[in-house]
């Protein structure tokens, strides 16, 4: 679908999504969703990643339930007032009214993870109240030693007894805009995103699909969307100044990739 | 733009209708320079007060209308396009300005500009992300503007940009003063502020 051709019937690009993963006020980087590095000021680096042509921002207060809601608020109100490309946010959303004090603090999208497996109509109530658009679904999902897949929440330390297939199909049902899948087994690898999984999603699929876990370089972006993906999602290789937005985005370009174009 | 020489400030009102946050509009209003005010109700006095109406829209079509018609606006806004102001309407608050809309046919929008929004033809909706705008004017042309909608105006011969999603739609329409945009300015980077200066300012 994002493949740069005349006769597509699609002008909407690929997008290119840095994850800003907030603890105590600070963007941090873990390993297998542990081990947190500092990464630096979650505002600085927003700014930074618009001006290198980030299409979007998502940013995951991963300790959000120890840290207290105010505090990711007044990050939002910043974030809101500085940037002029959308984002997303996510951690410690438990109820409507989180979801309506994150909006108001000017953020576009939510994300939900735990609080979806806990309590799916929350789906439903966000996506009726204020359209699919603005929910975001974080599906952690590992690949287990036996083979199987298996969903995880709370920041991926706790393994629930659902059925992968079937709440991908269940949370689209109850509403959700986007998809964002987190292949945990491939998270701070470098092994690439895991494109078998996104290729299971093909390109009817109703709802855009947002690959994240393992992105190592150039080449992985670009796998990841031929094999499904409707936006990469990559947090390390940002953070470490390893590739800039920009540098991911003309490597697409160059395959031949619709992406946005900025700075010219 | 006449009416505006000799002011060095433009005077903007945002018309809040309950419908999302405002934050990044009024940002980008700001920005650009702009006296700005958010207005729930109208008020006669602003025909003389401001130079500029803005009007975004998110959520249904029937909701938008209904909350111009239980705030006052409606009589109002059909006054101020008579008078030849400047009118903008962002996503929803551009569907509106037309005759109706797919997503609830028993709503009645402004009847600004002939004609009605259609469901998007795509398996994926709805269209959410970045897309390269068509259009002939200088401020648009090849520019890539954000997108969050379902439903759009298909045939307007009042067109100033054209994206495709399934089929072509028209990303933005504009007459005299009578602007419309699908997409949302004030979250398309660099190009949208730059847009919003030029309709504003």
């Amino acid at each position: 679908m994002y493949v740069d051709d005349e006769n597509s019937n699609s002008d909407l690009t690929a997008r290119v999504i840095p994850c800003l993963d907030v603890a105590y006020g600070r963007v941090v980087k873990g390993t297998n969703f542990k081990q947190l590095l500092d990464m630096g000021d979650p505002v600085e680096l927003a700014k930074l990643y618009e001006q290198q042509g980030a299409d979007e921002l998502v940013f995951l207060d991963i300790k959000a339930s120890v840290d207290g809601q105010e505090s990711a608020l007044e990050m939002v109100r910043q974030v809101a007032c500085e940037l002029s490309i959308p984002f997303a946010v996510g951690g410690g959303i438990k109820t409507l009214d989180d979801v309506h004090k994150f909006f108001h603090a000017g953020a576009d999208k939510v994300t939900l993870n735990t609080m979806a497996v806990e309590k799916p109509a929350l789906i439903n109530e966000i996506s009726t109240q204020y359209g699919s658009q603005s929910i975001v679904v974080a599906v952690d999902v590992n690949h287990e030693a036996d083979g199987s897949l298996a969903i995880y929440t709370h920041g991926g330390s706790r393994r629930v007894d659902v059925d992968y297939h079937q709440w991908i199909q269940q949370v689209v049902d109850r509403g959700c805009g986007e998809i964002l899948l987190t292949a945990m087994h491939k998270d701070g690898t470098g092994s690439g995103f895991d494109t078998d999984l996104l290729a299971k999603f093909g390109a009817d699929f109703p709802v855009q699909v947002i690959a994240s876990g393992g992105a190592k370089g150039p080449q992985d972006f670009l796998d990841a969307i031929h094999a499904g993906a409707d936006a990469v999602l990559a947090a390390g290789l940002f953070h470490r100044g390893e590739y800039t937005v920009g540098e991911i985005k003309s490597f697409l370009i160059d395959n031949n990739i619709k992406i946005r174009k900025t700075g010219c | 733009m006449n009416a505006l020489v000799g002011r060095s400030q433009t005077r903007v009102a945002v018309i809040d209708l309950n419908s999302g946050n405002l934050l990044s509009l009024q940002t980008a209003i700001e920005a650009a320079g702009c006296e700005l005010k958010t207005v729930q109700k109208p008020d006669l006095k602003m025909l003389s007060d401001f130079d500029v109406l803005v009007m975004p829209g998110q959520g249904r079509f029937a909701y938008v209308m209904q909350q111009i018609k239980d705030l006052g606006w409606y009589d109002f806004l059909l006054e101020w396009v008579r008078n030849g102001k400047r009118l903008v309407g962002i996503c929803v608050g551009m569907q509106v300005l037309f005759e109706g809309s797919d997503e609830d046919p028993e709503a009645t929008g402004l009847g600004l500009f002939n004609g009605r929004c259609h469901k998007l033809q795509h398996p994926k909706t709805p269209m959410v992300g970045w897309a390269q705008l068509n259009s002939y004017k200088l401020t648009m042309k090849d520019q890539f503007a954000y997108f969050v909608n379902s439903y759009a105006i298909t045939e307007c011969p009042f067109g100033t940009a054209k994206v495709n999603y399934g089929s072509s739609f028209c990303a933005a329409v504009q007459r005299g003063n009578l602007y419309g945009f699908q997409f949302h300015p004030e979250k398309s980077g660099q190009f949208g502020r730059e847009l919003i200066k030029h309709v504003c300012g």
